[in-house]
């Protein structure tokens, strides 16, 4: 009999994070300050962040220890298990062999703690005694929640206000967690009254919340802030996700051929995938393909432009070289909010640039058509983000069943969906829109990103 | 305490047979046949949804056109028009001057395509309007969709839990039907409160906006691409009105006016205007929205946009723009150009834009 589940013992778990900085082929490009258009200095930015997270995120040290305080609080949910789907591949009548890395035990049911417990680690090290962040559909909001919640640091989470209103669950972890949960736009800040000034009734925005989280972090003594994905740091985090899957594999003589991964900001997709491609740098495999995917209402790397941007919409945030659909571009409403980011990872972006990874883009109600596939053959109710990568498995699958390739695919299961059933239910009712990006009209109108002079 | 302006046309739903245009004996024919049947049994339908909300005031026009349906029924009511014998749009706009002149909150109408019209002609987008549909062929967008849903919208409206949106208002052209063609015309807008689908996209943030500010994103976006130096052919209708308001242009609502580099080179232009027009042009595009409750790009409410103009433009320099809310309510777009071939060639799926660089895949079909 096939194993269905392979685990690895609490003392298998990585001692090390993986930084690919240290094997890119291209060094990255560095990031410039939004009021000066130069380059950004540690000091601006460390107003925002702990010194600690600041050396992180530019470090080309290979590989990174991590702190035994983190991995005895890791040890809550990790290592976490790889699945053979086997039901899966049955239902597809694939000779493929499907392999998925399950992060929807952790406590706040997605690979978010990953990185939210050594940011509050870092945070509480340097003495920082209040964290702001900012929150969408609020799983970020709920990861730091739980993260600051360990260290006693206080946490004040700015979440888009109609998530706020209509997602009251996420919210309610939030203060299960003991943070602080404020509507966006709020009166907290000055970026937030400006707007309710204008319009008290606004609905919020990913962009808005950023700001009021950076000006409270800014304006308030041992106060830093936190991101939840995008940044070098975040994603370096995240690699605990690739190493495991590493070794769960080696256990089966196993290693993928293909590894996939959905992308918002771009960590989970890392997560899983850079120690992985930490081979294919090297030399070693050449034919390892990494799979980016995306829905294509926000194809930032299939339809994006490679430039240097603002990360926020409101331009506060320094200025990184990215795949980008524009800072002022607002993804539509579609179900996985997660990946609705206009930008993405530096690193990530800069791999796809490069052609080490490729990208894949998928329609909102072709994604949800593949998640009921494996909810109904694996028990496991995925993200709608998840169900990008799931989508994505499966067409590679369906492939394989056509040219009788045995091929290993491996994807990273990101989290649970048990708070999208809602979702669920219109999908199943035929509710649900198919949006699109009109990558030929934007082309004809692209024309307000910063304008940098590299040095 | 609410006051709410009620009134029922006894005789629609004979819509484009007998119709409106009718002689007075097919009239009276027709109430025979039952038209009086359907908007009464119609309306009933919606007081019992309705059920006893008291703190309304209604305003009605005597007998069938509206008292015979509220008596006895423990609603507050006053007759605010007499008619004698038949009733006709007269007695409909004369009922629909008084509600205006009494300041009502709210005009609820039982009626069709014909009685939108004549309640667009006194109110236009003044004094928001529910309608209940009592006809076979329902074209204008201000139609609930049956008496519960108008009744849930109206509970809505009351608690203050309503948003509202712009619904075009069509009826058939007079002229081509005569003609024997069926063709519609836009005759203008009501505003129609309507009850925000909060689930459907529960993550975005557009889904708490009124349609209003979806119109202005589609409208940024539209200046934005449309800079590229082509001329464009702009159709009817709010939203499209809406790009030239950005532009600080100022456009006919209900006609097809003609916009290159951000200045109008023409407005309101017929078939043959338009064809002169864009003769010696290098680069001519169309940017249309949908029309009407059942979404047709072409070939309703917008003649001027012939196939022999479409054909010229070609397909791929059509862009189709429509709010989320619009599109929301039409599961696909209609065409009906009378050019079987071309509306062949239309059908099949296409990107409309619906926000800000936005756009909904979105199935055409041949009507």
């Amino acid at each position: 009999m096939e194993r269905t589940k392979i685990f690895l013992d609490e003392n298998q778990m990585p001692k090390k994070w993986y930084n690919i900085q240290a094997d890119l082929p291209k060094a990255l490009p560095p990031v410039y300050s939004p009021r000066t258009l130069k380059q950004a200095t540690l000091e601006e930015l460390s107003v925002l962040f702990p010194m600690e997270i600041l050396k992180q995120e530019v470090s080309q040290e290979r590989w990174i220890d991590i702190p035994q305080e983190i991995r005895d609080i890791y040890a809550v949910w990790r290592p976490s298990p790889l699945y053979r789907a086997l039901r899966l591949e049955k239902a597809l009548k694939t000779p493929a062999k499907i392999y998925f890395k399950w992060e929807g035990i952790s406590p706040a049911g997605s690979h978010k703690p990953n990185t939210a417990v050594p940011q509050a680690y870092y945070n509480m090290k340097e003495g920082t005694q209040t964290i702001t962040t900012e929150t969408g559909a609020g799983q970020w909001g709920s990861a730091l929640s739980y993260a600051t919640s360990l260290f006693d640091i206080t946490c004040r989470v700015y979440m888009v206000r109609v998530s706020y209103e209509q997602k009251p669950y996420r919210r309610n972890l939030i203060h299960l967690w003991g943070a602080e949960v404020f509507p966006s736009p709020s009166n907290k800040t000055n970026a937030g009254r400006s707007i309710l000034k204008d319009n008290p009734e606004h609905p919020g925005s990913l962009g808005i919340a950023i700001s009021e989280a950076v000006e409270d972090a800014a304006t308030h003594e041992d106060t830093k802030y936190s991101l939840g994905s995008v940044l070098n740091h975040v994603c370096m985090h995240q690699t605990v996700i690739g190493l495991e899957s590493k070794e769960q594999l080696k256990m089966e003589e196993k290693y993928p051929d293909i590894v996939i991964g959905c992308v918002g900001g771009g960590s989970n997709f890392a997560g899983i995938s850079f120690p992985f491609l930490h081979d294919k740098l090297k030399g070693n495999k050449k034919d390892l393909r990494v799979i980016a995917v995306e829905p294509h209402s926000c194809p930032t790397l299939t339809k994006g432009l490679y430039a240097f941007d603002y990360g926020d919409s409101t331009k506060l945030g320094p200025i990184a070289k990215m795949f980008t659909l524009g800072h002022d571009f607002i993804p539509p409403g579609i179900h996985a909010g997660g990946l609705r980011y206009h930008g993405a990872s530096p690193i990530v972006s800069s791999l796809k640039d490069q052609n080490i990874i490729e990208a894949q883009a998928y329609h909102q109600t072709e994604v949800f058509e593949a998640a009921m596939l494996f909810a109904q053959t694996e028990g496991h109710v995925p993200a709608p983000e998840t169900a990008h990568a799931i989508k994505s498995a499966i067409e590679e699958a369906k492939k394989c069943k056509q040219t009788g390739e045995e091929k290993v695919i491996l994807f990273n299961a990101s989290g649970h969906g048990h708070f999208d059933l809602k979702s669920y239910e219109l999908f199943i009712h035929g509710k649900l829109t198919d949006y699109e990006y009109p990558a030929d009209l934007v082309k004809q109108s692209l024309k307000k990103l910063p304008k940098i002079k590299e040095d | 305490m609410k006051t709410l302006g009620f009134l029922v046309n006894p005789i629609s739903g004979m819509g484009g047979s007998v119709g409106l245009k009718g002689t007075d004996g097919l009239y009276e024919k027709a109430l025979e046949l039952g038209a009086e049947k359907i908007s009464k049994k119609r309306a009933q339908v919606f007081f019992e949804y309705l059920g006893n909300t008291k703190d309304v005031k209604l305003l009605v026009p005597s007998g069938e056109m509206g008292e015979d349906l509220v008596k006895n029924k423990g609603f507050e009511y006053e007759v605010v028009y007499n008619f004698k014998g038949l009733s006709s749009r007269e007695d409909t706009i004369k009922t629909v001057q008084e509600f205006k002149k009494r300041k009502v909150d709210l005009i609820i109408f039982c009626g069709g395509d014909g009685t939108a019209r004549d309640i667009c002609e006194v109110v236009s987008t003044e004094v928001p309007v529910i309608g209940m549909p009592a006809g076979v062929k329902m074209f204008s967008s201000v139609f609930a969709i049956n008496p519960k849903a108008a009744s849930e919208i109206l509970k809505a409206f009351l608690e203050g839990n309503s948003r509202y949106k712009d619904s075009d208002v069509l009826d058939i052209d007079e002229e081509s039907y005569r003609a024997d063609k069926f063709k519609m015309k836009l005759y203008g807008y009501l505003k129609t409160p309507y009850i925000p689908n909060l689930v459907q996209d529960a993550k975005t943030l557009f889904e708490g906006q009124d349609e209003e500010m979806a119109k202005e994103g589609i409208a940024i976006f539209a200046s934005e691409f449309m800079s590229d130096g082509s001329l464009y052919i702009v159709g009817a209708g709010s939203t499209t009105a809406k790009i030239a308001e950005v532009m600080g242009l100022k456009k006919t609502i209900l006609g097809v006016d003609l916009i290159k580099d951000e200045k109008l080179v023409a407005s309101d232009v017929n078939e043959k205007a338009i064809l002169e027009h864009i003769k010696d042009e290098k680069s001519v595009k169309i940017i249309v929205s949908p029309i009407g409750a059942q979404g047709f790009v072409f070939g309703r409410g917008n003649q001027q946009l012939s196939s022999q103009v479409l054909r010229k433009v070609g397909k791929e320099n059509i862009i189709i723009i429509a709010t989320p809310q619009k599109l929301e309510n039409t599961p696909f777009l209609l065409v009906d150009t009378g050019d079987d071939e071309l509306d062949n060639q239309l059908s099949g799926k296409t990107l409309v834009v619906c926000g800000y660089r936005m756009a909904q895949r979105k199935e055409i079909r041949k009507d």
